[in-house]
């Protein structure tokens, strides 16, 4: 059997582990280590007296994964960010927008709904992990929208959905992620998140109105809120707008002059504003130990993930998967625009088995060559490029594109962090009860990837003022 | 929080076990967070001695390397006894009784494999980075300022150690509950009304905290 | 036969040894020995020598920089101000100090036979704001610069700070460095070309040094004419490897810094002597002091590279 066919055999096997529901992270792990195996024996021809050769040399080669992947700097990101979320909860930020959002936009059909999805944007601007989002509206926005007669589905649908705004809108750990496999600007693509990231929101919030319409059982209008009672409810809102502010000055030095740093000390500094604010509000040592136990334990999940997968990955790269892969994608006679929406739906296809960052760590290394070949390579000009836009820009819009796709893979069965997580956190409601709530916010997704492929200038115009 | 499912304690030896163990598995856990948490001082710390005082620390990367693992696994056994490592429960969640503990047996000896060879290869990577004989015990070093990488390397074939203790209770906890039906220190999807109030409980406190 | 390689990033002048190399092979034995180039897809770049060790791949590429005591060997050649100028120096020096027994014994732990370096320019500083026209004005600049580079850089005053090759720019970008040291085809490679407004074209403070080693084991196990057709091609893919850098890489270089308008800083030769002198002594004796320690002939170690560069 050559590489590619144990590739494939192995990669089977392991959908198969995941589908009869052994932990993620472990199934990879271990698809990954008997793939190593297998391979290693092969090379010796399936010697029964090379076995234990093979079994040591795979054995040691997975062995160096855990710690050699994970001890990086850009995956230091991740945690910091999920710290924030945890943080502005106990700082009772998300409370304050929820509570502001429900008194402006509570009256229109859906409004409940939709009061959810823009706190969640809001909140978005200082939390850069979709999965810790959605859980800490999970048990703020689900009990009230339930307590008002929306439909408990649909409700935790809304929550998974909105969730995924955070790693558009900026701070972003999966967009930094992105710039740093591909060697990209951090800092312009995390710019380049913030208009889909609206744009997004409101495509979700449409789509609300519009099922709200169609079925009042959904969400029925919250009326009765007064304008006194709307204006009070704005400065509790303030505290998050200016933590927004510092981060944004932090980074992007309006004065003049150069950045004070990175988008990664940015997210640090961010964080410890909202802490100091946390204490200031009240925070003590219990609730601090419950966040920073919250952290720990979404971190060294995601991590968990992280590292099987690419245990899984290593393997991969012995039965040479992505390069037979790339191979195949360049020899393609297709007009290169098919083959990019071919990419994208291969995402949305492997997203549903796969959870995001696993996805980009596995496919990007092999598809976003591809992806700049098709347009010209990394240094062409907008004039002489097959999709209008020089190569920077085009790594740019791709990186959106992709993210989206990856957020997208958040919410889709069977594999949606997102939906698990809410699920997780509410426990009345099962991971198949979110998945179908989720549905409708399928159809939006796919409207707004469409957009942002038609219309790169929705991606495009803000990073090109900088 | 998210994604923490019950766990039945009585008096039993083996509950008893289960608690112990969770107690390290908490202290474990929560100087997972104090890491996250010194990683988030650490950048403070490094913006203000860059900017304010043309001080910038010195090997900020390599303390970032050394630390991760630290958040990266010592929680593993935590979020494994709660039944917080994701999967896909649709079809076990189907299933009841000897069936259930029978795959849920099944899956977790799968996991004893593969975490029991990841304890020899991550061992033997450590190995590689440690000699008795080299100054500071070191063969493998951070790229700016040298520091010794095997104290970060060793964490791994602990956590995974404490796992593999962790995931032997659970065989131990789902061979038990096939025998008697009584399902002791192991994660339980649950009865959804029970979980739906025990949680509302809990999000009300910390509702009110914050 | 057939060997796997481990390399990262992308094929670049930096590889193109290997690549030769496993053009040649193949060819020699007619398809009978092959050479599987993967970049990234078998190996972390910091773990290619544990890989080595551990069997998993036959042949790899690292840099002795990035764990030095993993190697200590063979970081003598990243000390600063060696002297070295030219590519084929660069070669001559490494494979003298490669076929030191004290440094085969050393990676001899790693199950690793040093087969060639890729030999790199000297190390120049790229940055933002305002050039240091002398020396005097490293005072208080910050560099992204590793190992004996950086500690050069320290003794004029200079603030190295880390960061990884890959965040280079964005640090640079964002201002928590303003300069960064890379040999020419990384600074075009990792984009500093893009932002930077200045270049010290003859500071020189060194290099550093990135063989290609494989497992001895997979090595003995070669055939007669295997090991012949591998051991014959290194010549050949040397000078490939050197015709590479000079007529591709430093060819697009002079033209790129004209083309972005990049100033050009040359230090007088006096200055340059003194910084030699301040950093170069100082740096090296450390050097000595703490691989003696560990049990190595650094001493005799250093005098070889002197020996050899003086004798080239
Ligand atoms: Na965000
Ligand atoms: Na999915």
């Amino acid at each position: 059997m050559t590489p590619t066919e144990i590739g494939i055999w192995v990669s089977m096997g392991m959908l198969v582990l995941v589908v009869l529901g052994m932990r993620v992270a472990f199934a990879a792990a271990l698809a990954g280590l008997v793939g190593l195996v297998w391979i290693f024996w092969a090379k010796k021809g399936y010697d029964p007296d090379q076995f234990w050769w093979a079994l040591t040399v795979a054995t040691k080669t997975a062995g160096q994964v855990p710690h050699s992947k994970i001890a990086s700097q850009a995956l230091s990101l991740i945690p910091t960010f999920i710290l924030i979320g945890y943080l502005a909860y106990h700082a009772g930020f998300t409370r304050a927008l929820f509570d502001a959002a429900k008194k402006w936009v509570g009256w229109v059909p859906g409004g409940m709904a939709v009061a959810t999805v823009f706190a969640t944007a809001g909140f978005s601007a200082v939390s850069g992990a979709s999965v810790a989002t959605s859980a800490v509206f999970a048990r703020i926005a689900i009990p009230e929208m339930q307590a008002n007669g929306y439909d408990k589905r649909f409700a935790a649908g809304v929550v998974a959905a909105a969730g995924t705004l955070a790693s558009l809108i900026p701070p972003s750990a999966i967009l930094v992620i992105y710039a740093i496999i591909v060697e990209q600007d951090v800092g312009r693509l995390l710019l380049a998140g913030f208009i889909p990231g609206v744009f997004s929101a409101l495509v979700y919030g449409a789509i609300i109105i519009g099922l709200a319409l169609a079925i009042p059982s959904f969400g029925p209008p919250l009326r009765g809120f007064t304008w006194g009672e709307r204006f009070r409810a704005l400065p509790g809102a303030l505290p998050i707008l200016f933590v927004v502010f510092i981060i944004i000055v932090f980074i992007y030095n309006p004065f003049g002059g150069d950045a004070w740093g990175t988008p990664t000390e940015g997210g640090a500094i961010g964080a410890f504003v909202v802490f100091l604010m946390a204490v200031w509000r009240g925070m003590r040592w219990r609730a601090f130990r419950d966040a920073l136990l919250e952290t720990a334990r979404l971190s060294v999940m995601i991590f968990s993930i992280i590292w099987g997968v690419l245990i899984y990955v290593r393997f991969l790269g012995f039965a040479d998967l992505p390069g037979v892969f790339s191979d195949w994608i360049t020899s393609l006679e297709m007009s290169p625009m098919l083959i990019l929406v071919m990419i994208l739906l291969a995402y949305a296809v492997l997203g549903m088995f796969m959870d995001a960052i696993g996805m980009l760590l596995l496919t990007l290394p092999v598809v976003y060559p591809a992806v700049m070949a098709l347009n010209g390579g990394e240094s062409v000009s907008a004039e002489m490029s097959t999709f209008g836009m020089s190569g920077p820009m085009c790594a740019i819009w791709f990186g959106i594109l992709v993210v989206k796709m990856a957020e997208f893979c958040l919410i889709t069965p069977p594999i949606g962090l997102n939906c698990f997580v809410v699920a997780g956190v509410r426990p009345d409601l099962s991971v198949q009860d979110v998945f179908k709530g989720v549905t409708p916010f399928f159809i939006a997704d796919a409207l707004t990837i469409a957009l942002l492929v038609a219309f790169p200038a929705i991606v495009l115009w803000l990073p090109s003022l900088a | 929080m998210a994604m923490k499912a019950a766990v039945r304690e009585d008096g039993s030896l083996l509950s008893r076990l289960d608690r112990a163990l969770y107690r390290i598995e908490g202290a474990f856990g929560l100087i997972s967070g104090l890491a996250v948490f010194g990683l988030m001082l650490l950048a403070v710390y490094s913006v203000g001695g860059r900017n304010f005082f043309n001080a910038p620390v010195r090997g900020y990367v390599d303390w970032i390397e050394v630390t991760m693992p630290l958040i990266a696994f010592m929680g593993i056994s935590f979020a494994q006894r709660d039944g917080g490592h994701i999967r896909m429960d649709i079809l076990v969640g189907r299933l009841r009784g000897r069936a259930l503990w029978a795959a849920e047996f099944v899956s977790t000896l799968a996991i004893l494999v593969l975490i029991v060879l990841l304890i020899w290869g991550s061992w033997a990577h450590f190995g590689r980075s440690f000699d008795w004989n080299a100054p500071l015990y070191s063969r493998d070093s951070t790229i700016d300022i040298k520091l010794p990488i095997w104290p970060a390397k060793l964490l791994a074939p602990v956590a995974f150690s404490v796992m593999a203790l962790r995931l032997l209770l659970q065989l131990w906890g789902y061979g038990r509950a096939f025998l008697t039906g009584d399902a002791v220190a192991v994660p339980l999807i649950e009865d959804v009304a029970t979980i739906a109030a025990r949680e509302a409980e809990a999000v009300s406190g910390a509702e009110d905290k914050s | 036969t057939e060997w796997n390689v481990s390399l990262w990033g992308k094929r670049r002048a930096f590889t193109e040894h290997v690549e030769k190399l496993a053009e040649l092979v193949s060819a020699k034995t007619n398809g009978e020995f092959t050479l599987n180039i993967s970049y990234g897809g078998l190996s972390k770049n910091t773990e290619n020598l544990d890989g080595i060790s551990i069997g998993a791949f036959e042949m790899a590429q690292f840099c002795a920089g990035y764990h030095a005591d993993k190697n200590p060997s063979i970081t003598v050649l990243e000390l600063p101000f060696l002297g070295v100028s030219t590519l084929e120096q660069e070669w001559d020096v490494s494979m003298a100090v490669y076929n030191h027994p004290a440094t085969q014994a050393d990676l001899g732990r790693w199950n690793a036979t040093l087969l060639m370096p890729s030999p790199l320019p000297q190390y120049n500083i790229a940055g933002v704001g305002t050039p240091p026209e002398t020396l005097a004005d490293f005072e208080g600049l910050t560099v992204r610069a590793t190992g004996g580079i950086g500690e050069a850089l320290t003794m004029i005053g200079a603030v190295p700070t880390s960061v990884t090759s890959e965040e280079a720019r964005q640090a640079l970008d964002s201002g928590i460095v303003k300069s960064i040291a890379f040999a020419p085809h990384a600074h075009m490679s990792f984009g500093i070309t893009e932002a930077a407004k200045w270049w010290s074209t003859n500071l020189n403070p060194g290099t550093v040094n990135c063989p290609i080693v494989v497992n001895t084991d997979a090595l003995n196990a070669l055939s007669d004419a295997e090991r012949d057709a591998l051991m014959s091609s290194i010549g050949e893919a040397r000078q490939h490897y050197i015709d590479f850098y000079e007529n591709e890489t430093m060819a697009k270089w002079w033209p790129l810094l004209e083309e972005k308008g990049i100033q050009q800083i040359s230090y007088n030769e006096e200055r340059l002597a003194e910084f030699r002198e301040k950093a170069a002594g100082p740096v090296a004796q450390k050097w000595i002091e703490e691989n003696t320690a560990r049990g190595l002939p650094a001493q005799e170690l250093y005098d070889l590279v002197v020996s050899t560069l003086s004798g080239s």
